[in-house]
């Protein structure tokens, strides 16, 4: 069976629609909200600019996101929404990553695309329109490095989950480059996860 | 005048959108890993970038929802509606009932922010609902059609430290 994106970001869709009476979204075994893509390119980019463009910041962004992508996808493949929405389509172990990214894309977190997965090698996703990088052409013009730290970090994640040790051993394991990045100008945001190489 | 949250909320394609206001789904592992890091490396400059950042965005945001909406005017209106959209946002429950102009006192007696880093890291030594500290000046600006900085907001007391509630003594700075 392919993987319904469709159906997928319609749950989400639905499921973030609900609250409980202290006002918080539980979704997918995760504490859900809803807030400005304004607010995070803030932080992310005023980290940056704070500790001076050296790449101390990019790297605990990166370490940020991969970190949250394992915790938050491995609460996901665990809840009750996975188990009646999702598991029905999986028939290997590959097609996890596809609707993890399928719920990336549901979260707003972008056009993500899956462009190429070699099984525990390689995962290349793909993207046209992620928020941090028009966040950031929008605020500072130009970047000469690639700025999705977020979604950078969750591509070695989903490879982390799949295919690393067993949770909550396997973080870290994968490491993910931005090669081509809308915000330096390219047609698209590119970002390669592989083993970690010591 | 009531506001049907559920119809302001809406996806055109990949993106998400709230009142016309573009947002991302993000949970508790991501929001307070982000607070995490940025308190760890850079302390009280952390901290202020923070506030900061939720100052501005729902400072644009509000104000962008009010003058979509014109028909809502009383002060009391809109810190009704500041009120709601906090809540539909995911981000808990706030209370303006003893806030003016000149400021005052904000409770918020659940939130994400308490219940994702009480999940995450446990109990805090000291307060820190940062987020929802600049979240309210900036929506308190917007309300009062005041400048971004134009109110700070202290949090006195917090859940995260294992206080009854959070509560936030707002002052004109």
């Amino acid at each position: 069976m392919a993987i319904d994106t469709d159906k997928i970001v319609h749950a989400v869709m639905h499921g973030s629609r609900i609250r409980e009476e202290k006002g918080i979204i539980p979704l997918f075994g995760v504490y859900l909200s809803m807030i400005s893509v304004q607010y995070y390119n803030g932080i992310s980019f005023g980290f940056e600019k704070a500790t001076g463009n050296d790449g101390f910041a990019e790297n605990l962004l990166v370490e940020a996101g991969q970190e949250c992508g394992y915790a938050t996808f491995q609460g996901v493949r665990s809840s009750w929404e996975w188990e009646e929405v999702v598991k029905p389509m999986i028939e290997d172990i590959e097609d996890q990553i596809h609707c993890f990214v399928s719920i990336a894309i549901a979260f707003g977190w972008g056009d993500l695309t899956v462009q190429e997965l070699v099984p525990g090698k390689k995962l290349v996703i793909r993207a046209t329109d992620l928020y941090e990088a028009k966040g950031y052409l929008d605020v500072y013009g130009k970047a000469d490095s690639g700025k999705c730290y977020m979604v950078r970090g969750v591509t070695g994640a989903l490879m982390d989950l799949v295919y690393g040790d067993d949770y909550p051993e396997g973080c870290f394991q994968y490491t993910a480059v931005e090669t081509s990045c809308v915000a330096k100008g390219d047609p698209y945001c590119e970002f390669i996860a592989q083993r970690t190489t010591s | 005048m009531t506001i049907d949250w559920p119809e302001k909320f809406a996806r055109k394609g990949h993106e998400l959108f709230l009142s016309g206001l573009p947002i991302a789904l993000h949970c508790h592992h991501y929001n307070m890993n982000l607070q995490k890091t940025l308190e760890t490396s850079l302390g009280s400059e952390g901290v202020l970038l923070l506030y900061t950042a939720a100052e501005e965005s729902s400072h644009a945001g509000f104000t962008s929802f009010l003058e979509h909406h014109p028909k809502i005017v009383t002060a009391k209106s809109k810190l009704e509606l500041a009120s709601t959209s906090y809540q539909y946002c995911g981000l808990g429950i706030i209370n303006f009932t003893k806030i003016g102009p000149e400021g005052g006192i904000v409770t918020s007696p659940h939130s994400h922010h308490v219940t994702g880093w009480l999940a995450k890291f446990g109990k805090r030594q000291n307060v820190g609902c940062f987020f929802t500290g600049g979240w309210v000046a900036g929506v308190l600006a917007a309300i009062y059609n005041k400048h971004i900085g134009y109110f700070s907001v202290d949090e006195l007391e917090c859940k995260m430290s294992l206080s009854k509630e959070c509560v936030f003594e707002v002052k004109i700075a």
